[in-house]
């Protein structure tokens, strides 16, 4: 592929902002993604053992409600999804691929991929959202949450790149 | 009639699609699917990440401070994302290591898979077995979890400044920072 057709990331920031604020205008809140992740695990894990799972105290948010799959952020991520799938392929850019560093092997990624996402997933939680639903949402109301949110970030993952030079550049 | 709106919930899960559409729409022309580009932030090769991120902040907060001074927006109505200082300092830090591992963060490994990428849904998998790992010991993080509330604390109350006073340095910041990124990326056209 080498090239790429991507918008500036000043215009695709500009089509983010209006497209949170639309949100906030519209809802009340913001955007969301890490939670749907949450709902599904805790749905999921409902379904594969319903005695243990009704016993965690984090899930009763999911299993104790009527209908909890028509939940607002679930929703919002099958829209990302539609959305993401009909740009990239009208600007030519979906392709099935398995994307990896240059220097990474099938199996390593894997791991990273899955690995990462482990790490991802139990931080959302901690941190009550991610880089949507804090870092975004969050960083536009102008709160606490958001901004300290960003800069641990940040700092972290340079902190992280300093140590694995070789990991993705 | 002041803004935010009530809804039914077919009616806001309605809204929920159309507006994830273009979450996702934007993410995906931004470069946001694509890991290489995600993860050259934290190796100073490509800045897309805080372009868009900060310039979807400045006009998220701008339009959202002016609709409610102007009395378009009730603010009181509108859920702000609450504080937890300390679980979000930890969580921060160890999101930005698992957006560094696995190129991705929640929303744009959506992106990243809707454009054909298959790592990012094993990134997807990982995010629900992390979520899974969170919910089974919530019973043991539950005491770090719930500490250091704040509300929901808003950096104007934080920095006892006016909202417009904040919003100027927030500019100020992030003008700063665009300068200094694109700066060092034509230095290093090529290089990358």
């Amino acid at each position: 592929m080498g090239k790429n057709n991507f918008w500036s990331p000043y215009i695709a920031g500009v089509g983010l902002g209006l497209t949170l604020l639309a949100t906030f205008v519209i809802t009340g809140w913001g955007l969301g993604a890490s939670s749907a992740f949450s709902l599904l695990s805790g749905v999921g894990f409902g379904k594969i053992d319903p005695e243990y799972a009704h016993k965690l105290k984090y899930f009763a948010q999911y299993l104790n409600v009527e209908a909890p799959l028509l939940n607002w952020v679930l929703f919002e991520i099958g829209g990302l999804f539609l959305g993401a799938l009909a740009a990239s392929i009208a600007s030519r850019n979906f392709k099935l691929r398995f994307d990896r560093p240059a220097h990474m092997g099938n199996t390593a990624r894997l791991l990273t991929a899955f690995g990462g996402g482990i790490l991802i997933g139990f931080a959302s939680r901690l941190a009550r959202g991610c880089t949507s639903g804090v870092a975004l949402s969050g960083g536009a109301q102008l709160a606490l949450a958001g901004w300290i949110f960003v800069i641990s970030m940040f700092a972290a993952g340079y902190l992280g790149a300093a140590f694995s030079r070789r990991l993705w550049s | 009639m002041t803004a935010p709106f009530v809804f039914s919930q077919s009616t806001g899960l309605l809204f929920a699609i159309i507006l994830g559409f273009f979450f996702g729409l934007f993410l995906e022309r931004g470069g946001l699917g694509d890991p290489h580009k995600l993860t050259g932030v934290f190796y100073f090769t490509d800045f897309a990440v805080p372009k868009a991120m900060f310039t979807a902040i400045l006009v998220g907060a701008t339009g959202l401070y002016l609709l409610s001074d102007l009395r378009l927006l009730d603010m009181s109505r509108v859920w702000i994302v609450p504080t937890f200082f300390w679980p979000q300092i930890v969580g921060g830090g160890l999101f930005g290591l698992g957006f560094l591992i696995s190129g991705y963060c929640p929303g744009t490994a959506v992106a990243g898979f809707a454009s054909g990428r298959i790592d990012a849904l094993v990134t997807m998998i990982g995010i629900v077995a992390g979520s899974l790992v969170f919910g089974i010991i919530y019973q043991d993080v539950e005491a770090f979890y719930m500490s250091s509330q704040m509300g929901g604390a808003l950096l104007p109350e934080v920095l006892g400044l006016p909202h417009w006073i904040v919003m100027v340095l927030v500019f100020a910041m992030a003008g700063g920072m665009f300068y200094l990124m694109e700066r060092h990326e034509r230095k290093h056209a090529g290089m990358a």
